[in-house]
């Protein structure tokens, strides 16, 4: 018994080290890999707990979604809206993470599911997802009537059953247009076409 | 006296050893009282009620088909590629028949009854929808995995319970101290200093925290239930500071506190008041009360006054109608 505890809290040293935001070390990435990630991260126990409250920064600031059809003029869907609580706090957690997945593809990733997700919503398979955020108030100066700034756009829609997000605004990393996700038949298809062509003699 | 020279650092280790093993022992395996653990039953059982809840409203717009958050994205989509039940459900029906079971093992663990079985249920399922969609995953949810897990290793529902009323009934007996209840705790207790001392470490790498404007950047938030608050920093940078500080100086006192026997109920009674506070200023009112839920597991004395610990496995056990405990246990 004093093995296996000994054992456990030295995987969840590991995991709070390895998983903090700063990064951590090939040593200890390689041993928690090993040891630790594949029954701690089931488990939902292998987290870092790094959450600083607050650090100052843009990020801290509030963030939500807002989706509208692209071709239809109607009123944009705004996310959490007027809802409250924790139920609210998920949805800001999800722009937060597209706003600060924004540099690498996985922000991508997720607004083409939002707005995969949204097509029924929107009544159109032309969406533009934006990720809308309001900043903190400055310490220095009057308070100012908060305003809404964008920190992510995307056009996401669905052509002859593959999915394709076009980023938009002045970071855009994918401005051209671009298949982000064939549709499982169409994956089959090419599948299915390359079988053919690899079986070909 | 060579060999007495030579002896004294080999006694000095020997002893150091004994202390450490002593220590060890003690803190992981004296039977402990297993009311403590019933109490971060119930709450955490009733938080995680709070937290199922909030999922239920978007269940199918984040996880039905054709969700937002759907599985065959790219790598990295939903975060980490953690094996998860709810990625099993391909349909809306059985979507919603796993969050009921979700629902229902949480509601035994609230009112103890199925015992580890619903702790297991009810920690697997919360663990398999958090992976689901790790980007919707807040601190809340993180403490009230660590919680539930731990409830798996004690008699969490040996007390206040169904089960506990069952067994009564049939005449048999209840575990009043056990070393399981022990290890639960002890990892309870580990987990919350852990959880602080990474709090802690996060904070002390930003500026804000360092220079005292903290306090105003968790007030500032638009929507904040503490915004108000603002309007009073402005008018006194010193208490802005102060609170700041205040926070820092809390986290310090409880990751330390709660390893010594002198100040370990002060600083868990401290953290029941100070955590759900901290949640609030922070805009994340259910992280105070998780926390403040790690802090019942210090805040009531676990060990009986007269109880000597004699070996590892020893359990007391008492009969179902009476409240004290077997000073001497069985083996």
């Amino acid at each position: 018994m004093s093995v296996a505890l000994a054992f456990y809290l030295v995987g969840l040293a590991i995991s709070i080290a390895g998983n903090s935001v700063s990064g951590s070390s090939a040593l200890l990435r390689s041993v928690a890999s090993r040891l630790f990630v594949p029954w701690m991260a089931p488990a939902w126990l292998d987290l870092g707990f790094d959450d600083p409250l607050t650090s100052g920064t843009p990020e801290d600031g509030d963030h939500r979604l807002e989706l509208r059809s692209h071709t239809a003029a109607s009123d944009p869907i705004r996310l959490p809206g007027e809802l409250a609580g924790e139920r609210a706090a998920r949805w800001r957690r999800l722009a937060r993470g597209i706003a600060l997945a924004h540099a690498d593809d996985a922000a991508a990733g997720l607004a083409a599911g939002i707005g995969r997700g949204s097509f029924a919503r929107c009544g159109n398979e032309d969406v533009i997802v934006r990720v809308l955020r309001t900043p903190l108030a400055d310490r220095v100066g009057p308070p100012r009537p908060p305003r809404l700034e964008q920190v992510y756009a995307a056009r996401v829609r669905r052509v002859d059953g593959d999915l394709q997000l076009i980023e938009l605004g002045g970071g855009a990393r994918r401005s051209e247009l671009a298949p982000l996700l064939p549709s499982p038949v169409s994956a089959r298809d090419r599948d299915g076409a390359e079988d053919a062509v690899g079986a070909s003699p | 006296m060579t060999a007495i020279v030579q002896s004294q650092p080999a006694q000095a280790e020997g002893r150091l050893t004994e202390a450490v093993g002593r220590t060890w022992m003690r803190f992981w395996f004296t039977p402990a009282d297993t009311r403590p653990l019933a109490a971060v039953r119930i709450l955490a059982g009733l938080l995680g009620l709070v937290l199922a809840g909030s999922y239920a409203g978007d269940l199918e717009t984040w996880f039905g088909p054709g969700g937002m958050i759907p599985l065959d994205g790219p790598e990295g989509w939903v975060g980490t590629r953690v094996p998860s039940l709810f990625a099993l459900a391909r349909s809306t029906v059985i979507l919603w028949a796993l969050f009921g079971l979700l629902l229902a093992a949480l509601v035994a663990v609230t009112l103890g009854l199925g015992g580890r079985l619903a702790c297991v249920a009810a920690a697997a399922l919360w663990a398999s929808l958090l992976a689901r969609g790790p980007v919707l995953a807040g601190p809340a949810d993180d403490c009230l995995a660590v919680l539930l897990w731990c409830l798996v290793v004690g008699p969490a529902s040996a007390r206040w319970s169904i089960d506990g009323l069952l067994r009564g009934r049939r005449g048999l007996p209840t575990a009043g101290h056990s070393v399981w209840a022990r290890v639960a705790l002890g990892l309870v207790r580990v987990h919350v200093a852990a959880i602080t001392l990474a709090v802690l470490l996060a904070q002390l790498k930003g500026d804000s925290w360092w220079d005292g404007t903290a306090a105003w950047w968790l007030a500032a938030r638009p929507g904040s239930a503490t915004h108000g608050l603002t309007r009073v920093y402005r008018g006194s940078e010193y208490l802005m500071n102060l609170v700041t500080h205040a926070i820092v100086a809390f986290e310090v006192v409880f990751a330390g506190g709660l390893w010594f026997a002198a100040t370990r109920r002060l600083v868990a009674r401290a953290g029941l008041v100070a955590w759900p506070l901290i949640g609030v200023l922070a805009g994340e009112p259910c992280w105070g009360l998780a926390m403040a839920i790690f802090c019942v597991a210090a805040v009531f004395p676990t060990e009986a006054a007269d109880y000597t610990f004699h070996r590892y496995g020893t359990v007391g056990i008492q009969g179902p109608a009476t409240d004290t405990v077997s000073p001497r246990s069985p083996g």
